[in-house]
């Protein structure tokens, strides 16, 4: 493979706008998973695919004009995300994200996991490995990720996975699937309490 | 004083350097107090730690048929225009 997800970005653009098919396609191995997340969270699965299609298209049309004020990253999650929010307008349907993703029954947040002062009604379980070096080794563990986070409702999941995996700023993200800054960061919250009460389970059982 | 329950509620906040001076001190004079929100908070840190850096395993992709289908999208829309 020519490029490297290291690769410089001037160059790959520089690339894309000559309009080589080598460098697109690249692009696509890179990121079409992550439009699609975005793309189900906001306007669903049904119209997830033909939302990531187009956005393709738009991209490969855009491509010369692009100004480098954000990163390609950037650009192409603006640019799904804009072609959900039309494609959700058009088929006038008023899903909000805030809707799909309730509280999770049971989670640490959830009140019966305290007194009626606040404080915790049970010990915080203990963990025998405390090591985030020892614990990437585990093999097992890094299943149970992908599967809690593949299980994760759609919003959480997408927002978990642009702050933590992608590092993408709280301001982006609030653009990207429009809803407000403190939305982000709960749906982020949850998110990562459920992986941790993930990591509780498999601290105690061996597995997820 | 803050409750377990307010610290709990705040803390990917806390972690994310997120949070207001005086919220933040708040916060801190509760974890010298309580060893239940610092073991809490000490997971939390670990669980982001670890899953930052775990390869998501995603189902591959098929970057050949998507642009081939692309540039057959393409070409369809230039000869409508």
């Amino acid at each position: 493979m020519a490029h490297s997800t290291t690769m410089d970005e001037n160059v790959l653009i520089a690339q894309l706008i000559t309009g080589d098919d080598k460098a697109f396609r690249w692009l696509i191995s890179q990121y079409q998973s992550l439009l699609l997340n975005i793309a189900r969270t906001i306007v669903g699965d049904v119209f997830a695919d033909e939302v990531v299609q187009e956005s393709w298209v738009s991209v490969y049309k855009n491509i010369a004009s692009f100004e480098r004020r954000s990163s390609l990253k950037t650009w192409l999650l603006t640019i799904v995300s804009n072609q959900a929010k039309a494609r959700l307008r058009k088929e006038s349907r008023t899903v909000s994200l805030e809707q799909l993703d309730g509280e999770t029954p049971g989670s640490y947040l959830d009140s019966t996991h305290f007194k009626q002062d606040g404080h915790w009604q049970n010990p915080i379980p203990h963990w025998d490995n405390e090591s985030p070096e020892a614990l990437l080794e585990e093999k097992q563990l890094q299943h149970c990720i992908a599967k809690t986070l593949m299980l994760l409702p759609p919003a959480q999941k997408t927002a978990f996975i642009l702050r933590d995996m992608e590092q993408q700023s709280f301001e982006d993200i609030c653009t990207i699937l429009d809803v407000s800054a403190a939305n982000v960061r709960v749906l982020v919250h949850r998110a990562r309490l459920t992986l941790m009460q993930m990591i509780d389970r498999y601290q105690e059982t061996g597995s997820c | 004083m803050l409750s377990c329950k307010q610290v709990a509620t705040v803390a990917s906040q806390y972690l994310d350097k997120d949070v207001s001076t005086p919220l933040k001190w708040q916060i801190r004079w509760h974890l010298m107090m309580c060893a239940n929100c610092r073991r809490f908070m000490r997971h939390l840190r670990i669980t982001q730690t670890v899953t930052r850096m775990t390869p998501l395993t995603q189902t591959p992709v098929d970057s050949e048929k998507i642009w081939e289908e692309l540039q057959q999208k393409i070409k369809q829309e230039s000869r409508q225009e």
